[in-house]
């Protein structure tokens, strides 16, 4: 591969591989992300690969596999160029129809479209579904567009001209006062001003400076990072080789976690590809900038996140967070200046460059510029990836692009900012979400996690998952973060199961106050939020686990009872052979009874019971009827 | 350990040899090639790169990608993140404990299955989720379970 | 040097020290349970949070590991600090409701009965042990493992450590007595005796020889001292205010021209193990004469109290055995001459302190020379309950059921075998001239007579003379004697050295 040894080089291989590719040939692309992959994306690529050879195509279409296109929902999904013909959840059986109507005949195919449920119309065009129309998608865009594995792909979407024009046009100081007069925020929780962070690292003594990617997302239920790592990775390297510069550094780290093989091999693949260009590497563009760049495996523990954790674990220590008050912007790895931003952050940074300070504070809200991308859970129709601009409303994102809640169920909340953040109740659904709007809201932004929860979801349950979560994800070293957190789920757990006492929730406020104010790190002191936050908009759900012992939402199994109506019971055996622990007896025309002692609580007899019968009921506060005496079915009749 | 496995081991610290803060990725690669990582290991580590074993089994302890005790023949994951929280994972998870008469986090005793819960494997549109052997089988109900198990010994 | 205030009181720090060492500095005391003067501040108790105004801004933050700042506002003790602290030592409480220290601790902040589940553990997971041993030893025998609610203290594996070296370390910094040394070494745990009590306690390596020590100050024993051994640990340095330890002290041979010489090296023990059928040693409760010197002695590791060895059990009935080594054909000829008396003093103090104690003493001729010592005897056999049997006992067997010495001899009056059994046996061994006796007497090329005492030519006219002149000798070393009896030849010494010194002018 040939070495770019200058920007005018980077220029003309630019337009060598465009001169290369017909943009209007054909062209397949399959999304390859996680999600897809695990419904079974590698299945129909193989079957597209297969196809196009048997049908004889090889030379007239490409076929591209890409990365997290954001619609998980939908996925495996399917975006043919140069149309944008959206097919979604294909299985390898819809694949030679593919071929043979819409590459061949150039005819769309009405069943793999994608339905408005509002107008249940279909949509033909990516760009015309809702949950992409309503998007803003600056940095996850590409992501769609290019194989994560060929640098060729994003050098042809103008890939690394960011670089190019920082070396060659802007001096470091220049980069960073264009970083800062952006007011771009950190991605990856605490929102603190990137600008501010670069300068106090580069302003911090010391030689040797050390730039890191923060791949260590472990928000449960948070991918945005994985994903564009994953779909996108040459985006965030050309970030970090813009902010080493910027900085005065010549070393980076990308902290990935190993239990994201596919985040791994991407990133190592860039990282030799952009080498081989001489894109890292001594002399980059002929600048005399030098950088190069490790990748470090995390191997899985929520805590290294937290920044000197992390800077630990690199070291190849246990990721335990420091008890040091100087920052690792001027004491971090080995003791150097250290900067650390997370993948989104460092994916920002080139169009930050590209195209102005001023053209990013455009976007966003007064304290929150540019875009963000929320991984959007959850009892949400539309479960994926979404890039919208800051202040966007919790409405517009749940609604608009979300598609509202799963199966007609009323919206409760959403939770935010992962394990230490908080829960926002449906009053404020008009809020725009910004890092300021959360924060003032009891929550905050964190790395970018939305889990939408609705009317089956217990807040009291919802407060006892986090802190079990963090028990466990704690390191355990501070006596407030371990022994607040522990007796926090233990107090939780005696609520959920039935043993809670009126004094709990002063208890648990007194506890959560501790352990807020006096943990070692960002870990403890946000552990209590959703204790403080299911309790400041939910303390009903409290009172009513505390006081009547009922679970409202049916989750809290020591709290719920299932009961057959022996009125509406059809003796039709379906829950009876469905039982796994064979707790309900009854026969043909005998009402079904489940024998409360043997009973799991397991929830099948609930589902399993057909809706024109429903007649498995869930009790929760009320004392379960009787058995009835009589169990002969008096089939009525009409 | 045998010889070879031996062998095995020591090319997988030549890798590392003479590199400063490499502990972590060491035990990942050998997590890897073994499935776990074995006393015996961390003495040839400690003997040959001259790091205490003290430190070597606080890393392994410390973090769930690696195991002290040998995993069966079939790994089960349960994602636990908060998508497949409240969308039943809990309930998915007690069938399974059911079903392999095991815990999160133990082996049966005959060594076919181990039982894992993960934090989120990233693909929330599926859950609950459940991983065996690297296969995903998403929106599964409780009641599906014993299915996919039994194609597995 | 930095300005701050600590509780309203101004202070001045030197920069790069932490809140909490400028505060003890100055006598304000915040509580702690994870520092240690000696090792790196860990931050993990959180016990030692102050809050701070600094640059106007209030915070909350440990002082063992915030460096002091030119007009830091410190407050040890605002509300919201003991508000926290109260809430901390209450949680540790229902982790080890069992533990003492956390129990004081709870107590004076007010808590006695946690709110929370209880636990039982005993560690607090404060780290010390595993700090100092990696930091300090240099050793890495121990570590945390696991996180989060799994964290705790473990040697690898599980498994006791082979590279522990069994300083005890560990055990020692652990405020609440968790860590015993026996789970963590591969090694058997040897304590460093006391030498000066015989070995009936232990003692740290750095250490007063003993209370009457000329000069009183401490040295460190080097054979064991884990900085001799190892180049490590260093701890005593850092705790020693006046800056007075020193590693690369030596010996120093002082050289100086005299003109006359007073020899005084005193005695030794014998051995009595060498003496086998008395089972020293063997039998758990035979001690030797010294070691129940220290023991009934008010400032000795028992602080006066007898108590046995194999049970701490106070004895009842207690047997001297006289003549151990001494007058033996197998082992010492001489009488050593003071052992009947001392005996008597020991069964005397020993009835004193415990009145229904009855002591025994085996003798082989009551040799109570000295004024008034016959009716010393007299007094300890009608006042103090001492019972004297004139028998050399065969042997001293052990009953295995109590622990109890049996002492095989013979009735001398009846001709007959019996035997008593006791709680304790206490020999008086023999005593013999001091090691140093042989080295000194070889240097200066005196003669030593066949019990290797400093041979006295003219014992009648010169009593202290050698046979070299200007050199006299005095007490134990020229022959067994009481301490009245070395006094008396000391001062002779020192006048027979004066006329000497004075001739020579």
């Amino acid at each position: 591969m040939p070495r770019i040894n200058s920007p005018a080089e980077l220029e003309e291989l630019r337009k060598d591989i465009l001169s290369k590719r017909d943009p209007n040939r054909p062209c397949i692309t399959l999304c390859s992300g996680t999600a897809c992959h695990a419904s079974g994306s590698e299945e129909v690529a193989a079957s597209i690969e297969e196809e196009i050879k048997k049908q004889g195509l090889s030379a007239e279409v490409d076929f591209r596999k890409t990365g997290c296109h954001g619609f998980c929902e939908k996925g495996p999904i399917i975006v043919i160029h140069p149309e944008k013909i959206c097919y979604l959840q294909i299985e390898p059986k819809d694949v030679p129809e593919i071929i043979s109507q819409t590459i061949k005949e150039k005819k769309v195919i009405e069943r793999l479209l994608y339905t408005d449920p509002t107008t249940n119309k279909k949509v033909v065009h990516e760009f015309e579904i809702p949950f992409y129309k309503n998007q803003e998608r600056l940095v996850f865009g590409s992501n769609g567009k290019i194989d994560p594995k060929s640098i060729d792909d994003y050098l042809a979407l103008g890939g690394y001209s960011a670089l190019a024009k920082a070396l060659s046009q802007m001096s470091p100081e220049q980069v960073l006062e264009e970083v800062k007069k952006s007011n771009l925020r950190g991605r990856g929780g605490g929102g603190f001003p990137v600008g501010r962070k670069w300068e106090e690292c580069r302003n911090a003594p010391g030689e040797i400076k050390y730039v890191i990617v923060n791949a260590d997302e472990g928000d449960p239920g948070a991918y945005m990072d994985r994903s564009l790592l994953e779909g996108n990775p040459h985006s965030v390297l050309e970030g970090l080789i813009i902010g080493a510069y910027a900085i005065g550094s010549h070393e980076g780290y990308i902290y990935v976690r190993q239990e994201y093989p596919l985040a791994v091999e991407n990133v190592d693949i860039a990282i030799k590809q952009a080498e081989e260009y001489g894109l890292l590497g001594k002399n980059i563009f002929g600048s005399g900038f030098d950088f190069t760049v490790k990748v470090h495996r995390g191997a899985g523990a929520f805590v290294s996140g937290e920044s000197s954790a992390l800077m630990t674990a690199l070291e190849g220590r246990v990721g335990e967070p420091r008890p040091k008050y100087i920052h690792t912007v001027i004491k971090g790895v080995w003791d150097k200046p250290s900067n650390l931003n997370n993948v989104e952050t460092w994916a920002t940074v080139p169009l930050i460059i590209n195209k102005g300070a001023d053209w990013f504070r455009g976007i966003g809200t007064e304290g929150s510029k540019g875009t963000k991308i929320f991984s959007l859970v959850g009892k949400v129709n539309n479960t994926g990836l979404v890039e919208v601009p800051m202040g966007m409303t919790l409405r517009e994102i749940i609604f608009n692009i979300g598609g509202g809640i799963r199966d007609g169920k009323k919206f409760k909340a959403v939770q935010t900012g992962g394990p230490s953040g908080g829960v926002i109740p449906e009053k404020y659904i008009d809020l725009p979400i910004d890092f300021d709007e959360l924060a003032k809201a009891g929550s905050m932004m964190g790395s970018g996690g939305m889990i939408v929860m609705d009317e089956d979801t217990c807040m009291v349950d919802t407060a006892r998952y986090f802190l079990n979560f963090l028990a466990h994800e704690s390191c355990g070293k501070c006596v407030p973060c371990r022994e607040g957190i522990k007796q926090m789920l233990n107090i939780l757990t005696d609520i959920t199961e039935g043993r809670g006492e009126k004094k709990d929730i002063e208890l648990l406020e007194e506890v959560a106050a501790m352990v807020k104010d006096f943990s070692l790190c960002a870990l403890g002191t946000t552990a209590p939020n959703p204790v403080l936050s299911t309790l400041k908009y939910f303390q009903d759900e409290y009172v009513a686990h505390i006081e009547q012992k009922r679970c409202p939402a049916y989750v809290c199994k020591a709290l719920v009872s299932y009961y057959i109506d022996p009125e509406k019971c059809q003796a039709c055996m379906i829950c009876l052979r469905q039982c796994p622990v064979g707790a309900i007896s009854g026969g043909k025309n005998q009402i079904h009874i489940i024998d409360q002692a043997k009973c799991t609580k397991c929830n099948t007899c609930f589902e399993v019971c057909p809706p024109r019968f429903s007649a498995v009921r869930r009790l929760s506060g009320e004392p379960v009827p009787p058995p009835v005496k009589d169990r002969v079915l008096a089939r009525r009749k009409g | 350990m045998t010889t070879e496995e031996i062998s095995r081991i020591d090319k997988i610290i030549d890798k590392y040899e003479g590199e400063e803060g490499i502990l972590i990725q060491l035990l990942l690669d050998i997590q890897q090639e073994l499935n776990w990582i074995p006393k015996e290991v961390a003495e040839r580590i400690s003997q040959r790169l001259n790091i205490p074993q003290s430190q070597i089994y606080r890393v392994a302890s410390f973090y769930t990608a690696m195991s002290l005790t040998p995993r069966g023949r079939h790994l089960v994951s349960v994602c636990m993140g908060t998508a497949c929280h409240i969308r039943g994972s809990p309930r998915l998870l007690d069938r399974i404990t059911d079903i392999l008469k095991i815990q999160p986090g133990e082996t049966s005793p005959d060594r076919s299955f181990t039982l894992n819960t993960v934090n989120c494997l990233g693909c929330c549109a599926l859950g609950p989720v459940m991983v065996v052997d690297g296969k995903y089988h998403g929106k599964i109900a409780p009641t599906e379970a014993e299915e996919v198990l039994k194609n597995y010994d | 040097m930095v300005n701050l205030t600590i509780d309203g009181k101004a202070v001045t720090a030197e920069e790069g020290t932490y809140i909490l060492q400028v505060a003890r500095a100055n006598s304000i005391d915040i509580p702690t349970l994870c520092y240690h003067q000696a090792l790196e501040p860990f931050g993990a108790c959180r016990l030692c949070t102050v809050e701070i105004t600094s640059r106007g801004r209030k915070r909350l933050v440990t002082s063992c590991n915030y460096p002091v700042e030119e007009g830091l506002e410190v407050s040890t003790d605002s509300e919201a600090v003991i508000k926290g602290r109260r809430m901390i030592l209450e949680l540790l409480l229902a982790r080890c409701p069992n533990v003492p220290l956390i129990q004081e601790l709870a107590k004076s902040y007010g808590i006695e009965k946690p709110r929370f589940k209880l636990e039982d553990d005993n560690c607090i997971l404060c780290g010390l042990c595993a700090r100092i041993c990696e930091e300090r030893m240099g050793v890495s025998a121990i570590s945390f493992s696991g996180r989060g609610l799994e964290r705790k203290i473990d040697t690898p594996f599980h498994v006791n450590s082979e590279i522990c070296q069994g300083c005890g370390a560990c055990a020692f910094v652990c405020p609440t007595g968790a860590i015993k040394l026996e789970d963590i070494t591969a090694k058997e745990p040897r304590p460093i005796l006391s030498e000066f009590n015989v070995g009936l306690n232990p003692r740290s390596a750095i250490y007063v020889p003993f209370p009457q020590a000329v000069p009183k100050v401490p040295v460190i024993d080097r054979e064991v001292c884990i900085h001799f051994l190892t180049g490590n640990c260093r701890i005593c340095e850092n705790f020693c205010q006046a800056g007075a330890i020193n590693y690369d002290q030596e010996d120093e041979i002082i050289e100086a021209e005299v003109d006359a010489i007073i020899l005084a090296s005193g005695f030794d023990l014998y051995d009595p193990s060498a003496v086998e059928e008395y089972g020293y040693g063997k039998v758990k409760n035979v001690i030797t004469a010294m070691q129940y010197e220290r023991m009934i002695s008010a400032s000795g590791p028992t602080e006066g109290h007898l108590e046995r060895p194999s049970d701490g059990k106070t004895p009842k009935k207690l047997a001297f055995i006289q003549c151990v080594g001494s007058r033996d054909t197998h082992h010492k000829l001489y009488c050593s001459s003071v052992c009947c008396m001392h005996a008597t003093k020991e069964a005397i103090l020993a009835n004193e302190h415990y009145p229904d104690l009855k002591a025994f003493i085996f003798y082989t001729d009551m040799r109570a020379v000295g004024k008034k010592f016959q009716e010393y005897i007299a007094r300890a056999e009608q006042e103090y309950n001492v019972t004297y049997i004139r028998s050399r006992p065969s042997k001293i067997t052990e009953n295995p059921d109590n622990g109890n010495p049996i002492v095989w001899y013979e009735e001398t009056t009846a001709r007959t075998r019996t035997s008593m059994e006791v709680d304790m046996v206490v020999l008086c061994q023999a005593l013999i001239p001091s090691g140093s006796t042989k080295d000194i007497s070889d240097m200066l090329h005196l003669s030593l007579n066949d019990y290797q005492f400093v041979d006295i030519p003219d014992r009648l006219f010169h009593p202290v003379d050698t046979e070299i002149p200007g050199i006299f000798a005095c007490g134990f070393c020229q022959a067994p004697q009481d301490i009245p009896d070395s006094v008396v030849q000391a001062s002779a010494a020192a006048a027979r050295a004066a006329e000497f010194l004075s001739k020579e002018d």
